[in-house]
């Protein structure tokens, strides 16, 4: 997958050489730091063995509440709030996964359509503009050479491998993921933790929701269309495995720079929009497929 | 002025064609940004040709609705007469806003030499808007309007006399009273905050018998205008006019129309005129459309953008002029501003 990573950037490169900008090199990671959070989520849901279709209109929701509460409240407030509302969110998928026991694909395809509605009603279906100018800073700033969606989505990933491969929380992930049965056997208690890998994944989508908020300085209820598919689109491609228990921060990353360099690349070399779609979708059906194929001869 | 402005908006309904009139005075709503239409340039000549071929970065809501079809056409079609490349980017509708901040830092980032902006959300673009000309690059906004005033002009149509002609068109059917809903389009844009509301000004100030019963925003599409209509219809019994804030929703509403058994006996209007609204107007089901000229705004768009490199001024606010279409003047209308030719593809990217 590194491979195919540089393979594209050299191609990308040699036909626009303005890919290699400094401009645009920070242009290509601020875009993809929305969905590398929303990916290291969906990482946490999809290596125990579950998944997150929420999270796209988590997006809208966070930044409706977002937007409202600084309006009233500050940016300090507003900017907590939106995360927060991920992570109550998320702490409802909890619920209904570990406790009800409905099904994640289910429990989170409700909550799909259930936090659109939210944030539609919350909003009146209207833009909050009106923000704080400091605000546009979090979206559009810069932390030396870095911006600063940037630099928080390198922050995320280095918590969650720290998460993922040093802590029990991180142990039981991979554990339900690879055999639930045998999990809880073993005593782990897997209702808890299932919590914990949705709560997670809304604190995840709470702080990609409050960067986008600020990228485009309003509170917007329609924000993060399919943005889900794209996050597990993205867990899949770089090695991860759909059933769980196989993949991690490494490979999510992966998956991560493809999905963004093939966005951007394609844009600059002017590939048409249309055309983008399809070589985005070949894409994530071939890597998984060689993957899988690499993986049976072994 | 007020008045005469007023005026100016009803007799424009009886007209065929209203080349731009001086324009509305009310205060735009909070999300769409603020101009001085009064002393709006309404005539826009082509330039000289000039020596440099500049690049020019287009990014407009979609390409799903003909009328921005039309608008492709005016850009690239005046970019081959003044020598100028268009690179066209489309978000793939109003509910993609974060594809077209990404787009505009793309066209920053392939340094084209100036960007011309139909923006998906006023309020939800002045961060993208504000890079690029922070990145040295100037940025003129047409048709749907961003919040931020770094921008170099603005090229629309007078949105608030568009929702005046279909109120005045609306309240002279049903001078003796009647209910009307409305279907204002795309949330967060200057074209169904500014038409709405002046709908609704223009209603309440000179039709006291015309009764708003209700109204919605959706995406600007058929199937979101043939929902919303059909629940309409639905939830009150009694409706007599439908406004659109454009034609989209216009021919989807036209379909529950039909359906429900009641064309020709609601007041339908509508802006634009792809070619089903043609159909439906020929038809009787919509009563008339107000016309933009989108081929224009395209057209003016880059030679604002070839005027400003070519460092000679720039009016800052610009409307292209109105037509309004009904069944009996059908045949009359000049649509070469309005259409793209038939048969003609915008080239994507």
């Amino acid at each position: 997958m590194p491979a195919v990573i540089v393979g594209l950037a050299i191609v990308f490169g040699a036909i626009n050489p303005n890919f290699w900008s400094v401009t645009n090199l920070a242009n290509v990671s601020r875009q993809m730091s929305i969905l590398a959070l929303l990916a290291l989520g969906q990482t946490f849901a999809i290596l125990s063995g579950g998944i997150d279709l929420s999270v796209g209109s988590l997006l809208a929701l966070v930044s409706v509440v977002c937007a409202q509460r600084m309006k009233e409240f500050g940016l300090a407030f507003g900017i907590g709030a939106g995360v927060l509302a991920g992570g109550f969110a998320g702490l409802v998928n909890g619920l209904i996964i570990a406790r009800a026991r409905v099904p994640a694909f289910i429990a989170t395809l409700g909550m799909l359509v259930t936090a659109r509605g939210a944030a539609l009603v919350l909003s009146g279906g209207l833009p909050i503009a009106g923000l704080p100018r400091e605000f546009l800073t979090l979206g559009a700033g810069y932390l030396g050479p870095f911006p600063i969606p940037t630099v928080i989505a390198i922050v995320a990933f280095a918590l969650a491998h720290v998460i993922l491969s040093r802590t029990r929380f991180g142990r039981y992930v991979y554990a339900m993921g690879s055999n639930e049965e045998a999990a809880v056997l073993s005593g782990i208690n897997v209702a808890k933790y299932k919590m914990l890998v949705y709560i997670t994944s809304g604190l995840f989508a709470g702080v990609a929701g409050v960067i986008l908020t600020a990228r485009v300085i309003s509170g917007q209820p329609t924000l993060g269309e399919v943005q889900e598919l794209y996050s597990i689109a993205a867990v899949v491609i770089g090695g991860g495995r759909i059933s769980g228990g196989v993949g991690g921060v490494w490979t999510t990353l992966m998956g991560v720079l493809v999905l963004g360099i093939l966005g951007n690349g394609l844009n600059l070399v002017q590939v048409s929009s249309y055309i983008q779609n399809i070589v985005i979708g070949a894409i994530i059906v071939g890597a998984v497929w060689i993957d899988l194929a690499r993986e049976r001869r072994q | 002025m007020d008045n005469l402005i007023r005026r100016c908006a009803a007799a424009s309904v009886v007209a065929l064609m209203m080349a731009g009139c001086g324009g509305g005075t009310q205060p735009p709503a909070a999300s769409s940004a603020p101009v001085s239409p009064a002393n709006a340039v309404t005539e826009y000549p082509r330039p000289a040709k000039p020596a440099k071929s500049y690049r020019i970065g287009v990014s407009i809501p979609h390409l799903a609705n003909p009328h921005y079809v039309g608008q492709a056409y005016g850009y690239i079609d005046e970019a081959q007469q003044l020598g100028a490349q268009i690179t066209l980017l489309e978000a793939g509708g109003y509910e993609h806003l974060d594809k077209q901040v990404s787009q505009m830092e793309d066209l920053v980032a392939s340094r084209v030499d100036a960007i011309i902006i139909a923006a998906i959300s006023g309020p939800g673009t002045v961060g993208a808007v504000e890079a690029a000309v922070a990145a040295g690059i100037p940025v003129i906004n047409v048709n749907v309007m961003t919040d931020s005033d770094k921008v170099v002009t603005r090229i629309r149509s007078d949105d608030d006399v568009i929702g005046r002609m279909q109120a005045d068109f609306m309240g002279e059917r049903l001078k003796s009273g009647g209910n009307v809903v409305m279907l204002r389009g795309a949330p967060g844009t200057s074209w169904a905050e500014i038409r709405g509301n002046a709908f609704r000004q223009q209603i309440a100030a000179k039709y006291p018998t015309v009764k708003i019963l209700g109204e919605q925003y959706s995406q600007s599409t058929p199937a979101d205008g043939l929902r919303l209509m059909e629940d309409f219809l639905q939830t009150f019994p009694q409706i007599n006019g439908v406004y659109n804030g454009a034609d989209s929703t216009a021919v989807g509403a036209a379909q529950a129309v039909v359906s429900a058994h009641k064309a020709g006996s609601i007041v339908m209007t509508a802006t634009d005129f792809q070619i089903d609204t043609e159909k439906f107007i020929r038809d009787g089901v919509i009563s008339a459309s107000v016309l933009q000229q989108p081929v224009t705004m395209g057209r003016w768009g880059v030679r604002a953008a070839i005027d400003y490199l070519e460092k000679k001024s720039v009016p800052p606010v610009m409307f292209t002029g109105l037509m309004t279409a009904t069944k009996d003047n059908l045949g009359t209308l000049d649509l070469a501003t309005v259409r793209a030719p038939a048969g003609w593809t915008p080239p994507v990217r």
